[in-house]
């Protein structure tokens, strides 16, 4: 089990049914595997980040003092930071402090990296959150209704509009939602931030637009995969069959058919989770949001390559996370994996 | 709506002259009439192709998107609770199908939702078409299950249908089918993926659930034998038609239409091993394959150029028979062996 | 030669194709034919609209933004086909490689694709920046290698399909050598998913490559490109909403051939992009009908 695959191998339907008599507790060994999976991933993309970070030639001394330094300096400062070390031991430090919460100290402000990413980072995760929810009530409206009135008129317009924002990158999308609410309709702040623990109604009213642009791009994406399943699983004997028993329209979808077409879409959405933080970064500069991704910018302009590293982990096991917690939906939706083939097949 | 006279037994379902298109104007089912009495059974018999599943699609509603009726009607239950089919609209179809109408098909495993346990399945139709109490439903759902001859009907209750054998499933298919108490059962091909042993069994079943629930059922199937055990009368369908018609030990004891000869000269009743239709010579007519005359004849042993003259008309003969052959009068009872030859 | 005409007859695609023609005919030629150099800076005429004179109007400091676009063609291309060549070069060798190898060796490359997977773009190339140095190859690079895993999978998908069928089989019995096998075989089969992949993929690196342009990654400022047109845009929406308007058409244009382009080869060669999917359902029936029969040509 992938914890992202790319988008085909996501199509594929949920609830296979496969009669293995595997009777091995299949549900342990599978979430045994998933585990395996996510910690092999994390020790790979530490192990790329620190990569980057060891290929880079820029050291604390000449970030910090710039031109002047002298050799003295640099060997004083990289003896500091730990730089003089072996590679090897460099990197099993600055992983075993990183599970610590300890992501070393900025080059330049020696401000802890975990501090700084501490502060940037809830804006990120509320305004992804906020776009993730949007993403999932316009797509899913969207893939719904389009699926309903298959070939019709909104089905169409649905394809559309998906196709159209296929073509754009997400920070043309968010200066259209500029140009139209803030600048014509001046309805809601081009830019600015206030924290949600701060003014939740503040937040939202800053927030609605950026996860707005963000969110587009993913519900297109939702609303194509739902629309795609929806009309397959309509078609299958089972909807048929709810069909056959007196069930009303809604109930067929909504009781019957949602839940088969939902393990794709969630894929989709597992995918879509490196594009939403991917994205945030963008609507950050776009909206002016004081995020990871500012901090990440500024860091890279200066060479700050602790800051610079300490972002890109971080946002590696945010996705991660997600991911896994998308893979738990999906496992929780499909009966197959959730209690495994043949372990309580009564005999005839 | 003209009521049925008195003395007639009381009606399930009549069908009158229904005509079904597939696809551009393909006629595939044409001038097919026919009545389930009551609790009475019916077997509708057929080669593939020969347009008893698009019939039984009709009266059920669930025609392909490119299927659609042209002709005819359909109308289920008489005098007060009597509903016109033809063309209903979906509000129609969700109050009758399920309470009024039940049906199974092929392929059990298909018509179940994987992700839900067969339980809910049931107790979902319980609960939504007879408003019952979840705990209710509950109840009822296991005592269905062991009237369909499930045992263990409260462990099988939290079973996913993935997790249950064929026969299994069917039964359950079954139990939901008949748990509103319908007037109708339309079994298509219920049996045909089964293997020998189960079919007997589920067959065996549907008797007993038609005396237990003064079921009507309308049986289609390939399968001669099938209807020779379950149905008290029979209607063999051919290119669309319905050829011959009557009580099933009547018509299986003396057939007055060469095709009807034919099917028991390849499907001997009672012989479970040999179930096969395709042994007849020829070909069946495509679908919407335009026949001036009989559409058998190209496949008849008696053919002549009268069959081919012009369209044949369904023949009374009598004793609630009925056969589609210019040579009714003279066709009495001729060797089987000269049709297969 | 014979997909290209089989595509051809596909009115969408020859539409995109046309596109793509006048693309690569800006990308060539555009900086050549611009009628004003974009980079010089008519300081009176700032933030014009569409007259005579600049046609698409003139920018924050008064260049000329039809020849802009038009120079800006170039860079802009030419970025992402170097990420998805670098892509294409990382993933498909380790997808065919990695269908021969053995299971634990396989393994290990699949988590590597997932890993790569898992990396956001801007992110990603913001951290190599960062690192190794702001500038288009390092830019370029990072996306190459993020793109990787796509056609890894793709390859790899189509190679493993392959590797079971008889024809292979027979010529490895026959004694033909692997590399002949590998070659004649196998590359018919794969050249096809790897080329809708591909155009899948350019059209994800323009939108990329605009998109760092737009943080200011890999391409630098005076220079033009379609990102950086947009990026500079932002600060004026208020005096000129309509600015963003050319380059985003420019690039939706382009991007939307490249998804045509893809979608039409998929349906002339056969091409599955996905790998153990079940065939696509589509409202169009006949569409359907062939895809059936063409999956029946790579057994799974």
């Amino acid at each position: 089990m992938s914890l992202a695959a790319p988008a085909p191998a996501a199509v594929a339907r949920a609830p296979q049914v496969p009669r293995a008599a595997s009777r091995t507790l299949p549900f342990l060994r599978s979430l045994l595997g998933v585990l395996v999976v996510t910690v092999t991933v994390l020790f790979l993309a530490s192990v790329i980040t620190f990569t980057l970070g060891a290929l880079s030639d820029s050291n604390p001394a000449a970030a910090a003092l710039g031109e002047t330094a002298t050799q003295q300096d640099i060997d004083r400062l990289n003896h500091e930071f730990g730089l003089d070390r072996p590679l090897v031991v460099q990197y099993f430090s600055w992983v075993g402090n990183a599970l610590t919460g300890d992501l070393g100290r900025s080059w330049f402000t020696t401000i802890p990296v975990t501090d700084s990413i501490k502060t940037a980072l809830p804006v990120d995760l509320s305004i992804a959150a906020l776009a993730l929810v949007l993403a999932l009530v316009i797509g899913g409206g969207a893939g719904i209704g389009a699926a309903l009135s298959n070939g019709g008129i909104i089905d169409r317009a649905v394809t559309l509009v998906c196709s159209i924002l296929g073509t754009l990158p997400p920070f043309v999308i968010g200066m259209a939602l500029i140009v139209v609410f803030a600048v014509k309709l001046q309805v809601l702040p081009a830019g600015g931030y206030v924290p949600i623990n701060v003014d939740p109604g503040e937040w939202l009213r800053f927030s609605i637009l950026p996860a707005l642009a963000l969110s587009l791009d993913v519900a297109a994406s939702i609303a194509r995969q739902l629309r795609t399943s929806l009309v397959g699983e309509l078609r299958e004997n089972y909807a048929v069959g709810a069909e056959m028993r007196g069930f009303g329209r809604r109930r067929v979808l909504f009781g019957h058919v949602l839940r088969n077409a939902a393990g794709p879409t969630l894929a989709v959405i597992g995918l879509a989770i490196p594009l939403i933080i991917g994205g945030a970064v963008m609507t950050e500069k776009l909206f002016g949001l004081p995020g990871i991704a500012q901090l990440a910018l500024q860091s890279a302009e200066k060479g700050d390559v602790p800051v610079v590293l300490g972002t890109l982990l971080v946002t590696a096991v945010i996705v991660v996370a997600a991911s896994l917690v998308i893979n738990v939906l999906q496992t929780a939706l499909n009966p197959v994996a959730r209690r495994g083939a043949g372990t309580a097949k009564a005999a005839r | 709506m003209s009521s049925q006279p008195d003395h007639q037994p009381r009606r399930t379902l009549e069908v009158t002259d229904l005509q079904v298109s597939v696809g551009d104007h393909l006629v595939a089912v044409q001038d097919v009439s026919f009545t389930i009495g009551r609790g009475e059974s019916v077997g509708l018999v057929g080669e593939s192709g020969s347009g008893k599943t698009l019939t039984c699609r009709a009266v059920l509603g669930l025609l392909p998107a490119t299927g659609h009726v042209d002709r005819g009607r359909i109308v289920l239950g008489d005098g007060a609770d009597t509903v016109e089919l033809t063309d209903a609209k979906r509000g129609t179809w969700d109050r009758v199908r399920g309470l009024r109408l039940g049906a199974v098909f092929q392929d059990p495993t298909s018509y179940l939702n994987p992700s839900l346990t067969v339980g809910h399945q049931l107790a979902e139709q319980l609960r939504v078409k007879r408003r019952l109490s979840r705990r209710d439903a509950h109840a009822r759902s296991v005592e269905l299950f062991a009237e369909v001859g499930l045992r263990d009907p409260a462990g099988v209750f939290h079973q996913y249908p993935h997790q249950l054998s064929g026969g299994m499933l069917q039964r359950v298919l079954i139990a939901i089918a008949v748990s509103c108490e319908p007037e109708l059962l339309i079994a298509d091909e219920a049996t045909t993926a089964l293997d020998v042993v189960i079919q007997a069994e589920i067959l065996g079943l549907l008797r007993r659930l038609r005396e237990t629930h003064q079921l009507s059922l309308l049986l289609v199937t390939h399968d001669l034998a099938v209807v020779a055990e379950t149905c008290e009368r029979i209607l063999v369908m051919y290119g669309g038609q319905i050829v011959e018609s009557g009580p099933t030990e009547e018509v299986l004891r003396s057939p007055r239409h060469p095709y009807t000869q034919a099917l028991m000269g390849v499907a001997t009743i009672g012989n479970w091993q040999r179930r096969k239709l395709d042994v007849i010579p020829g070909q069946p007519p495509a679908a919407g394959a335009e026949m001036p005359g009989c559409r058998f004849a190209p496949r008849c042993a008696y053919a002549s150029a009268r069959c081919v003259a012009g369209a044949v008309p369904l023949t009374d003969l009598g004793h609630e028979r009925s056969a589609r052959c210019v040579l009714v009068d003279d066709l009495s009872a001729p060797s089987v062996q000269e049709v297969s030859a | 030669m014979k997909t290209l005409k089989a595509l051809w007859r596909i009115p969408s695609a020859r539409l995109a194709l046309l596109v793509l023609a006048a693309i690569a005919f800006l990308a060539v030629f555009g900086g050549a034919l611009a009628p004003h150099d974009p980079l010089k800076q008519y300081t009176d005429e700032v933030l014009q609209g569409p007259s005579s004179a600049h046609w698409l109007g003139t920018d924050y400091v008064g260049r000329d933004v039809l020849s802009r676009l038009m120079a800006g063609t170039r860079l802009s291309v030419v970025g992402a086909l170097e990420a998805v060549l670098i892509g294409a070069l990382l993933g498909v060798p380790s997808g065919l490689v990695s269908a021969w190898l053995g299971p634990r060796l396989e393994w290990i490359t699949l988590r590597i694709s997932d890993t790569l997977v898992i990396l956001p773009f801007t992110v990603f190339a913001i951290a190599v920046a960062g690192t190794l140095g702001n500038g288009l190859q390092q830019a370029m690079i990072a996306i190459g290698v993020l793109m990787s895993p796509i056609f890894y999978r793709v390859t790899r998908a189509a190679a493993i399909g392959l590797r079971r069928t008889q024809y292979v089989e027979a010529a490895e019995l026959m004694g033909a050598t692997e590399w002949w096998t590998l070659r004649k075989h196998i590359w018919s089969k794969v050249l096809p998913n790897v080329a809708v992949t591909a155009a899948q993929a350019m059209g994800a690196a323009l939108l990329v490559v605009a998109s760092l342009a737009f943080l200011g990654l890999g391409i630098t400022p005076p220079a033009p490109t379609w990102g950086g047109m947009l990026s500079a845009d932002l600060g004026y929406l208020s005096q000129q909403p309509w600015a963003p308007i050319f380059p985003a058409l420019l690039m939706m244009a382009t991007v939307g051939s490249l998804n045509l382009l893809a979608d039409s080869m998929r349906d002339v060669t056969g091409a599955t992009t996905a790998p153990r999917r079940r065939p696509r359902r589509t409202t169009a029936r006949p569409e359907k009908q062939s895809r059936e029969e063409q999956s029946d040509v790579v057994p799974a």
